[in-house]
């Protein structure tokens, strides 16, 4: 049975704030469509809208021609639509096959469990992403223990299981490693030949060509139009996306000062998944972080910034130290960055003032000098270029990118030495990247060492004179000048030091 | 959404109260209630009873300051041994005084002392040991009640000291207790607290989101820590305070404080969830809750029916802003 | 057992520590009180626990799915109003039966009260459930002004009864334990832990959370309805504030339990056991000659050190892996 979705002119407030002031989205069976957009432009609160979570203020879903209302997610969901998530639908402290199957599970006479059934059922569901997922992950394992990607692996086989006609993909891919990105990509195209709709939304614009039939672009809320896969190209997409302005070139940093004092000097660390990592890291440079998610990028970070437990020695200015907390961290001229701005860069309900300052109240006094604080978070905010209302205003009242402005621009008022970046432009648009690497290159060339993770290969490239590639919590290849190539790259984090000179 | 829907509400219908605050409202509502009293009871009206409310409302207030700091804090945060403290706070400086006004700062320290010591205890059971702070100070609760009965063995020997009473309860200057002066000095104290120095902010930043704040510097358990031990601290003084008032102590004088501690911050407009509050909210929520107490004493209906009606209007009080975010956006 | 299943098996059955920590106080117990076990005995402490075990139980299901209730303790007193009102010394089984059913119809009516103001309305559990629990007092008071009231003595026999050398409460515990089962099995536990462990996933899974939350409450209604009727029974007698002081009692027993405060982990087997545990401490303070004063004291140190065991055992592993 054939299906097709229409959503039009779509409408949804957030008070005084338009998220989606026209939307659009067409989709039919046996077709990818990808939506895409800047930071903000409404895509997620469009699909949410087509699944259900959210609801409209105004605007239509035509469902094969026949307008259809979904008050809740499971009214959708009986008609067929399912969506992936970015790790929201899933239940900590239930099993794999309990999540899985939640709300739609096989009953026996209609009310008792059928345990056997869903455990074998759910294998079956596992057995899709075979080979790319750990042993850990089984029918009965907890999904509280399971790291990131895995548990986006159980998201869309959850979405996947109720055989569903229509699934929308909401950034599913970020947390996936390049194997199970691969995997997804298969299964689409089958799910698809099978008949199933889909409409997948990323950042990444490589996947846009990979699978999708048609683009659908939004912008401000608005969806600006939509194009054939095939008739198109990434530079087209990016101007749909950002309206005339050109598509920002990253460009390297200068060479670095290699007689410059070795800022950070790290020799032996364990923690965690990190097996063991050596690195030396000079003043003004950036050194890149490499590899496939997971590998024990974040670890390394976190320990340095003294919030994980670790092994082995770290030399910061010439001087050992060991750090228990990111404060005695931060005395000794460290920042840390993190990925998650919502959960972990941000109080989002507190003032942009406050958020700005709050690693730095101690210096305004024992009774606080209000005054020079607000002028040192309005400085920041100007040199950051923040577009905001007051400092006053809550922090969730700022775009993604804005948002991340903040949370770097907290440690900027502290002047770090050593700046340590946990994949800083994940889910940021265009125009904020570009503004982001400006900043990166103005705080080098004032001397600032800088650790960059970065999820995304082409910005490693692009920005980084030197990256280390992890994979399973080594070192595996350590990529500069020459042999820091995209080839070099892919090689190392899937394991091979590929040798070429 | 997340502040007060309401208040929200009511802005977009009415454009011209856009600073109308949960703590405001509630302060109106104090203030709609007192002339209420006048409808009810003629006599209700008059510079004595609102001189008395206040005063009554002063113990509550100063009680629920430490409950104010723990609700903030957020992580279910919450001082169920605050009554309890109370009582021990009281009962060790009617006992150590004995009476004797010579001795009165002592007593004085000694309540804080013992306040401090039992909130570091709490601190110490929700910061490090991970207990659940309702089951852990409600655990408290009893142990502080035990080492009442230890130390009187059942028998509430002293006395108030005279001074006491001179300077809390009865009128000081202008026909003012002192009560009300040491409350008011005390929400200064607190508004700068909670406003202008690093520990208030770093209060509000874990109340809002832990991990951020861990990673922007904030020693979390600390700030838990010195949090809990405050709001022991804050308790203790409320029992020495209420001393002066009550001139005498018995095994449930600070448990009848316990819930509406709770509720005057809830009602003051303070999250239960943590990260957003005021003391000055909470000083309106006290006003609030004396003004009903007093309204229904007045009204001499039967007891049966007092409580129902409390019932009722706390039921309505936070059904005004005491809303949770709705699971579709 | 491989560790997929250990940890599975530990997760689901959170009750393990609390059942050692039982099994060794009641030791304790047994060799300060050498007829802890005998019928006679077994039975009076068994049917006066009866009350906060049921009580206890329907706490659980509440905080399982993520709220608590501090109205149960007065839903007690006003239910045991309506039983004391509804009973007297000649009343026969039939209007006993009714009584009861009257007493957890009014226990649902008033957990569907608490049910709507937190489900439907949104309002916090610990706010909300205070304010109702006035009404419960003042509808108690209203009822019942002065303590009384009648059963017939038949009717006392009848809960003092031990079938085959079994206590009644322990057929009525089977009962709850077998039902809880049956329940554990069904779509609705998996929806009730599910929306305690994480609601927002949940109502996003398509869990209808409100129904839910709301369905908790009436049980916990339900619960104070049984436990009402195990009181007036054990009792013969009421007064408007006879379960008042439960509410923090049933709270205490399930965290006792293993049951995380916080929802979405735990089982009314904790419950249980978490009554047991409280009812034992006392009995070993008592037989052990502590000072009369100092019972109290004792008694919440031991309760505190009892919260306190899984927390040290979790800090201790902390500090090691640092």
């Amino acid at each position: 049975m054939t299906l097709t979705l229409l959503a039009q002119g779509i409408v949804k407030r957030y008070g005084g704030v338009i998220a989606v002031k026209d939307g659009h989205l067409e989709v039919q069976s046996g077709v990818v469509v990808t939506l895409v957009g800047a930071n903000g432009s409404g895509k997620s609160t469009l699909s949410k809208v087509i699944t259900g979570v959210v609801a409209p203020n105004e605007g239509q879903l035509l469902l094969n021609g026949v307008p259809v209302q979904f008050p809740t997610p499971q009214a959708a969901k009986k008609r067929g639509i399912a969506a992936v998530y970015q790790e929201l639908s899933l239940i900590p402290d239930m099993t794999v096959a309990e999540n899985i199957w939640l709300t739609n599970e096989p009953l026996l006479g209609g009310i008792s469990l059928r345990r056997g059934e869903m455990r074998r059922k759910t294998q079956e569901l596992l057995d899709l992403f075979a080979g790319t997922t750990s042993n850990n992950l089984t029918p009965d394992t907890l999904v509280n223990t399971l790291p990131p990607d895995e548990r986006q692996i159980v998201e869309i086989l959850k979405a996947i299981s109720s055989q569903p006609r229509l699934v929308i993909f909401d950034e599913a891919t970020a947390s996936l490693d390049r194997s199970q990105v691969d995997r997804l990509f298969e299964l689409i195209r089958q799910w698809k030949r099978e008949g199933m709709a889909i409409v997948l939304i990323t950042h990444r614009m490589d996947e846009i060509f990979r699978v999708a039939d048609r683009v659908t672009v939004m912008r401000n809320g608005q969806t600006v139009g939509t194009v054939n896969a095939a008739d198109t190209t990434d530079r087209e997409i990016v101007q749909m996306m950002i309206e005339g302005a050109a598509a920002p070139d990253a460009g390297r940093m200068p060479q670095i000062d290699t007689t410059a004092p070795v800022r950070l000097e790290v020799r032996g660390l364990r923690c965690g998944r990190l097996q063991r990592a050596d690195l030396t890291l000079r003043d003004g440079e950036l050194l890149g972080l490499g590899g496939l998610q997971g590998q024990g990028q974040t670890e390394l970070l976190l320990a340095l910034f003294g919030a994980l437990p670790y092994a082995g020695t770290v030399i910061l200015g010439g001087k050992p130290v060991r750090f228990r907390h990111p404060r005695d961290a931060m005395k000794h001229g460290v920042a840390f960055v993190p990925g998650d701005r919502a959960t972990e860069g941000l109080l989002l309900s507190r003032s942009i003032l406050e958020n700005f300052l709050l690693p730095s109240w101690q210096r305004y006094g024992i009774i606080h000098d209000v005054e020079s604080a607000r002028q040192d978070a309005t400085t920041a905010a100007r040199d950051l270029s923040l577009v905001y209302s007051t400092l006053d205003a809550p922090a969730s009242s700022l775009s993604g990118g804005n948002a991340q402005k903040v949370v770097i621009g907290k440690w900027l008022l502290r002047r770090p030495k050593l700046l340590l970046l946990n994949d800083p432009t994940k889910g940021v648009d265009v125009g904020a990247k570009a503004e982001f690497y400006a900043l990166l290159r103005q705080l080098t060339a004032q001397g600032t060492a800088v650790l960059f993770y970065s999820s995304d290969d082409d910005e490693l490239l692009g920005l980084c004179n030197r990256v280390l590639v992890l994979q399973d919590g080594l070192v595996r290849d350590e990529l500069s000048g020459e042999r820091l190539t995209r080839e070099n790259l892919v090689a190392a984090s899937m394991g091979t030091t590929h040798e070429q000179r | 959404m997340n502040l007060s829907s309401v208040s929200t509400g009511i802005q977009r219908s009415f454009p011209f109260v856009r600073h109308l605050t949960p703590p405001l409202i509630a302060l109106l509502l104090a203030v709609l209630l007192f002339f209420a009293g006048g409808l009810v009871k003629p006599n209700f009206v008059n510079i004595n009873q609102a001189t008395n409310i206040v005063r009554l409302a002063a113990f509550l207030g100063i009680i629920a300051a430490g409950q104010t700091l723990v609700i903030i804090s957020g992580g279910e945060g919450i001082d169920l041994s605050v009554g309890a403290i109370v009582t021990l706070a009281a009962m060790l400086t009617f006992r150590y005084t004995n009476g004797n006004n010579g001795l009165i700062w002592w007593g004085f320290v000694l309540s804080c002392g013992a306040g401090l010591a039992v909130g570091f205890v709490n601190g110490l059971g929700i910061a490090l040991l991970r207990i659940p702070p309702l089951v852990m100070t409600l655990g408290m609760t009893g142990v502080v009640q035990g080492t009442i009965l230890v130390v009187t063995q059942g028998e509430m020997l002293g006395a108030a000291p005279p001074l006491m009473a001179k300077w809390i309860a009865r009128p000081l200057v202008f026909g003012l207790p002192g009560v009300i002066f040491i409350w008011l000095a005390l929400g200064v104290l607190m508004w700068l607290l909670l406003n202008r120095t690093t520990y208030g902010k770093h209060l509000f930043a874990i109340g809002t989101n832990r991990t951020a704040a861990r990673l922007s510097g904030v020693r979390v358990q600390q700030v838990v820590m010195i949090t809990y031990m405050l709001s022991g601290l804050l308790a203790g003084f409320g029992g020495f305070i209420l001393l002066g008032f009550s001139q005498t102590v018995f095994l449930q004088l600070g448990n009848n404080y316990l819930f509406p501690s709770i509720a005057a911050v809830v009602v003051g407009g303070t999250l239960l969830t943590g990260g957003m509050g005021s003391y000055w909210g909470t000083m309106s929520g006290a006003l609030v809750l004396t003004l009903i107490d007093s309204l229904l004493r007045a009204m001499e209906l039967e007891q049966a029916y007092q409580l129902i009606i409390v019932g009722i209007i706390l039921l309505a009080l936070i059904t005004v802003y005491g809303r949770q975010r709705s699971l579709r956006q | 057992m491989n560790s997929v299943r250990l940890q599975h098996f530990l997760t689901r059955n959170t009750y393990l520590f609390s059942l050692l920590l039982l099994a060794i106080l009641l030791s304790v117990n047994y060799s300060l009180q050498d007829n802890l076990f005998e019928l006679r005995v077994l039975n009076n402490s068994m049917r006066t626990l009866l009350p906060l075990i049921l009580l206890a139980v329907g706490q659980s299901v509440v905080v399982i799915g993520g709220g608590i209730d501090l109205s149960v303790g007065t839903m007690v007193s006003m239910l045991v109003a309506v039983l004391v009102k509804l009973i007297n010394a000649e009343s026969s089984a039939a209007d006993i039966a009714l009584a009861v059913l009257a007493a957890c119809g009014v226990g649902i009516v008033a957990g569907s009260l608490n049910g709507l103001a937190v489900s439907y309305l949104r309002l916090q559990p610990i706010v909300t459930t205070y304010a109702t629990s006035f009404i419960f007092s003042g509808v108690a008071l209203l009822l019942l002004p002065r303590p009384g009231g009648q059963i017939p003595t038949e009717l006392r026999r009848f809960y003092a009864q031990t079938p085959y050398g079994v206590p009644l409460s322990f057929y009525v515990i089977g009962v709850l334990l077998l039902l809880w089962t049956l329940i554990r099995s069904t779509r609705y536990a998996q929806y009730l832990f599910a929306t305690g462990s994480h609601s927002q996933a949940a109502y996003t899974s398509g869990v209808p959370v409100r129904v839910v939350r709301f369905s908790t409450y009436v049980w916990a209604g339900f619960f104070a309805g049984l436990a009402a009727t195990a009181l007036t029974f054990s009792t013969g007698s009421g007064q408007a504030n006879i379960g008042d002081n439960m509410t923090l009692d049933s709270i205490v027993a399930v965290v006792l339990g293993g049951t995380r405060l916080s929802g979405g982990k735990g089982g009314i087997a904790g419950a249980i056991i978490g009554v047991m545990i409280l009812r034992v401490i006392r009995n070993v303070i008592f037989f052990a000659d502590v000072p009369t004063w100092s019972q109290t004291l004792v008694n919440a140190l031991i309760i505190i050190a009892a919260l306190a065991g899984p927390g040290l055992f979790g800090l201790v592993r902390r500090m090691v892996k640092k």
